[in-house]
């Protein structure tokens, strides 16, 4: 590995890596608008200029474009960088537009940021600024204001390589160099927020949350998208218990730093008015919903009450069920039913969105692997049942009739489950709780509580430690640390693991083994 | 934390404290009798109907300024709630299509009960759109919704500055109405639309 020098700090590094980056493991900040570490560099907007040595003695060379290679040394900080930046700065300036008031990016922008550490220069603009266009509305989720736009191509190159729809572009030249859409296109991809998180000033920004509320106020909490099996890691922005946007995290391994349209919308469920957010006995409000619930458990008889575990739910919701099961009723019946419709594979792609809607598919798949005897929807349909208790998923869509006599469902939302419902209980979004999930790779990430759950909603685990206390013995999955220490320890595939050593990126659990496969 | 004590030691006049009771009467006595003698050093301010001008720079309750077009100048950009240490300013965002400023306030509410009169969001304003100049210290209201000073209420308090109407707005002013209901009050404190 390459030795560089950044400053006065030796490091190693992976030939190869950008000095960007190569800067950011050595704890230097080196300013830039177009490098984007998922994209292609350009080496346009000059800002990420460092001091190096050359033959020809020290020279200025961009960040972004020099690799690492033995013996590079560069310097971020000497006066001749220093004013570089500020005369870079000053240019990026000359036409910009005073919309910070205005401006969503305000907060965040680069702009902003980078005037304060590294332009603060007296204007000298004295003539009139280019105009250009504004408020371009180019897409379902994306404003567009030329004018704001840096030319730093970000957009351009997410569009060419990313998305491959080739929409955005630069013209004209000079002062007059605008970014536009190539006339008559609209933006037409699943992945347009992308556009406004890459955009490092305020001309690309997001409809949806257009002037909802001003970025400062709101608090990050790292979570992942439950939107389907892929699993995108995600910041959920919050600002008193109310959640205005997803934007994502970046995981170089599931989501780089994408995630897709329909992920970003579901932060507007959480309080939406299909929330479930009373807990109800055959349709009419009731403080005693669990209780009543155990009670008709055992007056079912355990042989005939069936549960189901939650592809949506969480792995400590279905494995508080399965411990509930074991404990108190071994004879019930466990079910898990598969979810993917016509309309989400219609809604999928080979990049970010899985066929599979459900965040925790491979979740379930792994504890009905390790719990054996848990049946599929052909099993549900021929089973006997007085009673089913269905966690967070719609079966009643997904199998399409109204599986026993009497149902009772755990979830989030209203759906045709929670129509069919004699009992329902509320519970925590994933917003709402501590939990992890098993995507499609593998791999077990943790979302974390950002918000406090709405009405009478518990997270599922606890409102199940509840229903098992009712019918004599909890399964003891009221702390989700240390259910996942609990799954961890007997579950061979989960072994070693626990929340601290998932980090912020997750784990990668082993694969199936092929025998437990052989066997399903 | 227990005080420090003075540690200065009191004269033997100073502790028999008669001395200095007679000291501070002939103090207060000398005053009676200079302003018996010359009655411009006291001037009692016949309050409601006179009024003591305000220095320029006093803090009064806030106003919104209009542009020359009509249009509010405020764009809703929410450096006046978040400077605000009272955290007494609420606005709601929206957006005008039929306005190059883009961003308005769809409502602007200043909790006068909670607002500590410092100025800041004056201060921090980009667009001049709020200033307290004027000069308004009567801010009442029957109850505590009234006290909340929204959009059209700080918006018309224009109006009352302006020289044909301050007289009018000076009568209804310097005191409440006989038979004044907090339905129909018609200054400071209540909503005006
Ligand atoms: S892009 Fe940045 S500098 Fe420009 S108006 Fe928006 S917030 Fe201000
Ligand atoms: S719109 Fe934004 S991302 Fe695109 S070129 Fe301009 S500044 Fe860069
Ligand atoms: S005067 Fe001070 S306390 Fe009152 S609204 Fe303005 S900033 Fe807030
Ligand atoms: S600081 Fe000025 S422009 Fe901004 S929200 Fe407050 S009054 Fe409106
Ligand atoms: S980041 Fe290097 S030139 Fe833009």
């Amino acid at each position: 590995m390459p030795k560089v020098k950044v400053n006065d700090v030796e490091l190693e590094v992976p030939a190869g890596t950008n000095m960007i980056e190569a800067a950011k493991l050595a704890g230097v900040e080196i300013p830039h608008y177009c490098y984007h570490p998922h994209l292609s560099v350009a080496g346009n907007c000059r800002m990420c200029m460092c001091e190096t040595d050359t033959p020809r003695g020290p020279m200025l060379e961009i960040a972004c474009n020099m690799q690492a290679r033995d013996g590079l040394v560069i310097r971020t900080e000497t006066d001749n960088v220093k004013a570089v930046r500020k005369s870079v700065m000053e240019f990026l300036l000359v036409n910009h537009p005073l919309d910070c008031p205005i401006c969503d990016q305000s907060g965040e922008c680069r702009l902003q940021d980078y005037y304060m550490d590294h332009g603060k220069y007296d204007s000298r603009g004295n003539e009139a600024k280019v105009g250009k266009h504004k408020r371009q509305d180019i897409g379902e989720h994306i404003m567009l204001d030329a004018e704001r736009c840096v030319q730093c191509s970000r957009c351009v190159r997410f569009g060419d390589e990313i998305t491959h729809t080739g929409d955005l572009a630069l013209m004209n030249r000079g002062d007059h160099t605008e970014i536009g859409m190539f006339p008559g296109m609209r933006l037409e991809h699943d992945y347009q927020g992308n556009l406004a998180d890459i955009c490092p000033v305020g001309a690309l920004t997001s409809k949806d949350f257009r002037f909802q509320r001003r970025v400062w106020y709101l608090r990050e909490t790292a979570s992942v998208c439950t939107g389907c099996a892929t699993g995108c890691n995600i910041q959920v922005c919050h600002q008193e218990g109310e959640v205005f946007r997803y934007t994502p995290r970046r995981n170089d391994d599931v989501n780089q730093s994408w995630m897709c349209d329909p992920g970003r919308d579901r932060h507007v469920a959480i309080g939406s008015l299909s929330r479930v957010l009373r807990a109800t006995v055959d349709g009419a409000p009731s403080a005693d919903a669990i209780p009543e619930l155990a009670r008709r458990i055992r007056a079912a008889g355990a042989g005939r009450v069936g549960f189901v575990l939650g592809t949506q739910a969480s792995l400590e919701a279905n494995w508080a069920m399965l411990q509930l099961v074991r404990a108190n009723c071994p004879d019930a019946k466990v079910f898990w039913v598969a979810g993917a419709d016509a309309d989400a594979i219609a809604k999928s792609d080979t990049f970010l969105m899985d066929a599979d809607k459900n965040a925790n598919t491979a979740g379930v798949k792994l504890l009905a692997e390790w719990a054996g005897n848990v049946g599929d929807a052909a099993a549900l349909r021929a089973a006997d049942l007085a009673l089913l208790v269905v966690l967070e998923d719609d079966v009643v869509s997904r199998v399409g009739e109204v599986l026993a006599p009497a149902l009772a469902y755990l979830g989030t939302q209203h759906n045709p489950t929670t129509a069919a419902a004699a009992i329902v209980v509320p519970v925590a979004h994933v917003v709402e709780m501590d939990a992890t999930y098993l995507n499609r790779q593998g791999r077990v990430q943790r979302a974390r509580r950002a918000t406090n759950p709405l009405g009478e909603a518990v997270p599922a685990y606890q409102a199940l430690d509840a229903l098992g206390a009712a019918l004599g013995r909890a399964p003891g999955t009221r702390m989700p640390v240390a259910t996942f220490l609990a799954m961890a320890r007997v579950i061979p595939r989960l072994a070693g693991l626990d929340y601290r050593g998932l980090g912020t990126n997750g784990k990668l659990i082993a694969p199936a083994t092929p025998a437990a496969a052989e066997a399903k | 934390m227990a005080l420090p004590k003075p540690n200065k030691k009191l004269t033997g006049s100073e502790s028999s404290y008669l001395v200095e009771v007679i000291k501070g009467m002939v103090i207060t006595l000398g005053h009676v009798v200079k302003n018996i003698f010359d009655q411009d050093r006291f001037r009692t301010i016949e309050y409601p109907d006179v009024r003591k001008p305000m220095t320029p720079r006093y803090r009064g309750a806030h106003r919104l300024l209009l542009r020359p077009d009509g249009g509010i100048k405020c764009v809703a950009c929410m450096c006046c709630p978040t400077v605000c240490p009272a955290r007494c300013i609420t606005i709601v965002a929206g957006e005008n299509p039929n306005d190059p400023a883009e961003k308005f306030p769809v409502s602007f509410d200043i909790d006068m009960l909670r607002c500590i009169y410092c100025g800041f969001c004056v201060e921090a304003c980009p667009k001049d759109a709020i200033r307290m100049d004027t000069k308004i210290y009567e801010i009442n209201a029957y109850n505590r919704q009234d006290m909340v000073h929204s959009k059209p209420y700080m918006i018309n308090l224009m109006d009352r500055l302006k020289p044909e109407a301050s007289e009018a707005y000076r009568a209804d002013h310097t005191t409440a109405p006989a038979g004044h209901t907090p339905d129909e009050a018609p200054v400071a404190g209540g909503h005006l639309g």
